[in-house]
């Protein structure tokens, strides 16, 4: 069943990719792309293999996580309910099928295709620095959320109002639980990891806007649409989402003064703070 | 919780007063200042706090439910509560390890013999980690009633357990709540015989039948589907942390005699001879009703290892589940499972590679229980006597590492033997050729060659699993919530078990307030049982008033739910005018009868049986207790 949910995944989003690539990319970029791609490979690659060993430790780091939080972690779950109340209530009250089948859709389906296409289009741009800045990002996404994990420990709103919050995803969808249960554990709610990666996308197609300015818009939606979707399904709490929103705003923050910094291909580029990245494509 | 909430604030008013002295207090008398301190060091009241224990939904979707309701009810009442939401494993450690809580919620799973009243509330077992008494109930009245029952011939416990009850009614150390209902989901296309045993116990698994359809071959792999990981992380049959009701470590490790629980709901079930061939029981009358059994294994016994079972290994288990530091270590360990069986056997000796002779100190109902302990292989187990520790530092006395291990790969001598795991996805077990069972006629026999398990996240994903044909039965019984999305069909239907569970709110007794008998008479009336049963078990549940489930067999009908009022505080609230209020919950709950009507608590009638039972509230509607 694992192995059909995937199928699944995979087929949808890669006809939503192939489809935003013709809108926002367009044609001209892409055969470019082909003929420059050794050369932007090149450029991308340290950062590809920093991020490729982030992303295997913190699989293998995700399974031990549990055990250290529980030896050294303070357990936040009832501070939190107890700050923010019934938030997540007041948000399922607008409950409809059609509301809870799109939040669905872009919990799963929404959010992997939000992380996958900037990578593809950014590729697609002469300046490899959106790329490599967008990685970068990812990376201390990864990184730091990690080291929150391990200090705090919460249960997300389903765990803790079972019979109020409806777990609407993993019930009207049983099987999509067969997927998070092997992507993450119960405890590791704060903050929305799925919030503070689809707000650092967001952040850098607003950067990245001139280059792509329709991305800009359907990014916007598309963060605003899995924040509030991490809510609208119990599984996340206000708080853990605003935490996501302050992550993704340091990541990328800290990855636009990282970037460039100790690069060895981009020498050339001035290692300024948060400057928008102007990059006139072609 | 901080020992000592009072202390910050209260060092900050020492230096306020010291400051004020300091600026015009040479004109104060000695008699003054005397009068200062006096205040100053003096604790005043607070509004009480309390935490509950639980499990987040996950783990256990009814006990954060309950637990919710009991906050709430407590809070109207001007008690200030936190949940406290803990992993599964750091739930038991907490509560019944550590025994660090205030009160907590959560089920027992057990087989409803009175002997568990002995097990959960003997004074002596106090300091035990475990299922040993993790209240800290300390009584020696109640001790004696205790030991009258245990001692007791079978013909004589149903009026010592009368006794017990009594008492139990008026002291509650924990509260039960209600018995479960136990369904699980089979496929019955694929494997007859699922109603011939009790479905969480290791004769379920055996003797069934494997159909082919339309003569195909007959399935060889069992498939079963959990809600519950801890099987594929632990499988430490001491460890209490991680098992509940002890399915998997039953078909993995033998016990002397096996429990045939699938009588009448309640019934605790007739206990056979197992890896016992035989056993003789032998009254010796007088003035302590002692009893010697004489066991003979069976001759063709060995472990998943090879090596052969023998009395030595008998021996050395009953003997290891009293110490685990086998008298080695600076305390005694005590198993934290097991226990409370073992309890029953005064002496055990090895006569021969086959045959043992057991003194047992209890009846024959209670001794026979005392068989169904896993015999666990001497030569692994032996060398787990050591203090536990990390690295031979973070020592940890009075446990050893026989009961922090995750004992894997488990080598027993069941019916099916280990082969693979994958942590929190699958275990794989398969039949153990060498089994006894397998050459004797007329036992249940590990029929299929395979038992494979998967873990699926819910109760809705594994009705899913069964339904579509990629598992054949639910071993976690399905949560009360999720019976509904269950569409029985010819091949899939659900399947009914005598419950041996019930949720219950345990009292840490050992600390304020409940020490006191008066606060937790008042505590457990704040509970409406029958509306739990309703709401949060969605009907599939009974209330209970008794630990025992109420079964007819043991309780006198006064002490059943819905059975005349007997005890408890019941009395004062009659004659006060307010008849119409008292709801239909009164009448039901003889011991606990709740204080308001159809889940909702009356709070003046709460507060006055709190201020009666000797607390006082502030004008806030607090209830004030001294720190």
């Amino acid at each position: 069943m694992f192995v059909q949910v995937l199928m699944q995944i995979a087929v949808v989003v890669t006809v939503m990719l192939v489809i935003t690539m013709g809108v926002v990319v367009g044609r001209r970029r892409i055969r470019r792309t082909v003929g420059e791609y050794r050369t932007r490979l090149r450029a991308i690659a340290p950062i590809v293999v920093v991020l490729a060993t982030v992303l295997l430790f913190n699989g293998v780091a995700r399974q031990i996580v549990p055990d250290l939080s529980w030896m050294i972690g303070w357990n936040l779950t009832w501070e939190i309910y107890a700050l923010e109340g019934e938030f997540i209530l007041w948000l399922q009250s607008y409950a409809t099928p059609p509301v809870t089948a799109y939040f669905s859709f872009i919990y799963i389906y929404g959010y992997i295709f939000m992380l996958i296409f900037p990578v593809v289009a950014y590729f697609a741009l002469p300046d490899t620095r959106p790329l490599r800045e967008l990685l970068t990002a990812y990376t201390l996404n990864y990184t730091l959320g990690l080291v929150c994990y391990v200090l705090v420990i919460a249960y997300g709103p389903r765990n803790m109002m079972p019979e109020l919050v409806e777990a609407l995803l993993y019930d009207t969808y049983p099987r999509y639980q067969h997927l998070t249960r092997q992507v993450n554990r119960n405890t590791n709610v704060f903050p929305s990891l799925h919030t503070s990666l689809a707000v650092t996308v967001g952040l850098m197609a607003y950067r990245t806007r001139e280059a792509y300015p329709r991305w800009f818009p359907i990014a916007l939606v598309l963060a605003i649409s899995v924040s509030v979707s991490t809510m609208y399904l119990g599984i996340h709490w206000a708080i853990d989402v605003l935490a996501g929103v302050g992550l993704a705003y340091v990541s990328v923050a800290l990855s636009a003064r990282l970037v460039g910094r100790w690069s060895l291909a981009d020498f050339r580029s001035h290692a300024s703070g948060a400057r928008r990245i102007v990059t006139r494509g072609d | 919780m901080d020992p000592y909430p009072g202390d910050a604030e209260r060092r900050v008013d020492r230096r306020t007063v010291l400051a004020g002295l300091a600026a015009g207090g040479l004109t104060a008398t000695s008699g003054c200042v005397r009068q200062t301190r006096s205040v100053v060091n003096r604790d005043g009241a607070e509004q009480l706090s309390l935490t509950i224990t639980t499990v987040p939904s996950d783990v256990d979707r009814e006990s954060i439910r309950i637990a919710r309701i009991l906050r709430n009810n407590l809070e109207a009442v001007g008690i200030d509560v936190t949940i406290d939401m803990l992993a599964v494993e750091e739930f038991y450690r907490e509560t019944l390890v550590n025994h660090d809580f205030d009160c907590y919620v959560g089920p027992y799973h057990g087989d409803m013999d009175p002997e568990l009243l002995y097990e959960l509330l003997y004074s002596a077992f106090a300091d035990e980690p475990g299922w040993q008494n993790p209240f800290g109930f300390t009584s020696l009245t109640f001790d004696e009633l205790l030991e009258d029952l245990h001692e007791s011939p079978d013909e004589d416990r149903p009026e010592h357990v009368a006794d017990v009850l009594d008492v139990l009614a008026d002291e509650q150390p924990f509260v039960p709540l209600c018995v479960p209902e136990e369904l699980r989901l089979v496929r019955t296309d694929r494997f007859e015989g699922w109603d011939d045993h009790h479905l969480a116990t290791r004769l379920g698994y055996l003797g069934l039948e494997p159909l082919g359809p339309d003569d195909a071959d007959p399935p060889n792999e069992l498939r079963g589907v959990v809600t519950d990981p801890r099987p594929t992380e632990n499988l430490n049959p001491l460890s209490v942390e991680y098992r509940e009701r002890g399915t998997y470590v039953d078909l993995l490790y033998d016990s002397l005699g096996t429990a045939d629980n699938d009588g009448d709901e309640g019934e605790s079930g007739d206990i056979y001879p197992w890896l016992a061939e035989s056993w003789e029981w032998e009254d010796r009358t007088g003035a302590e009703s002692t009893t010697d059994v004489t066991v003979t294994l069976r001759p063709e016994a060995s472990f998943h290892d090879g090596e052969p079972l023998t009395a030595d290994d008998v021996a050395f288990t009953y003997r290891f589940v009293e110490d685990t530091s086998l008298d080695e270590g600076p305390v005694a360990a005590p198993s934290p499972r097991y226990r409370g069986k073992v309890a029953a056997v005064e002496s055990i000796e090895a006569l021969d590679d086959r045959t043992l002779e057991m003194s047992i100190e209890t009846g024959r109902q209670a001794g026979e229980r005392a068989l169904t302990v896993p015999i666990l292989p001497e030569h692994i187990w032996a060398e787990r006597t050591d203090e536990a520790s990390v690295f031979g530092f973070a020592r940890r006395p009075g446990a050893t590492d026989a009961v922090v291990l995750d004992n894997v790969p488990p080598i027993g001598s069941g019916p099916y033997q280990f082969v693979d795991r994958s942590e929190r996805e699958r275990l794989h077990l398969e039949r153990f050729d060498e089994h006894f069972s397998l050459g004797v006629d007329g036992l249940p026999q590990p029929t299929v060659e395979r038992f494979t398990t998967r873990v699926a996240p819910r109760s809705a994903s594994a009705i899913e699993i069964v339904e579509e044909n990629d598992a054949d039965v639910t071993v976690s019984p399905l949560e009360s919530y999720s019976i509904e999305m269950v569409s029985e069909t010819e091949s899939v239907r659900l399947h009914r078990s005598p419950s041996q569970t019930f949720y219950h709110v345990g009292f840490n007794l050992r600390q304020a307030p409940f020490t006191s008998p008066y606060f937790r008479q008042v505590f457990a009336r704040l509970l409406d049982k029958a509306h739990l049963v309703e709401e949060v078990f969605e009907g599939y549940a009974r209330p209970v008033a008794t630990p025992l489930g109420d079964d007819e067999a043991w309780v006198p009908e006064d002490y059943r739910w819905g059975g005349e009022t007997g005890t408890g505080s019941e009395g004062e609230d009659e004659g006060e005018g307010e008849g119409e209020d008292e709801g239909e919950g009164e009448a039901d709950d003889p011991s606990a009868p709740f204080l308001g009507s159809a889940g909702d608590v009356d709070v003046s009638r709460a507060r006055r049986a709190f201020e009666e039972a000797g607390y006082r509230y502030d004008d806030r509607g607090s209830l004030l207790v001294r720190q």
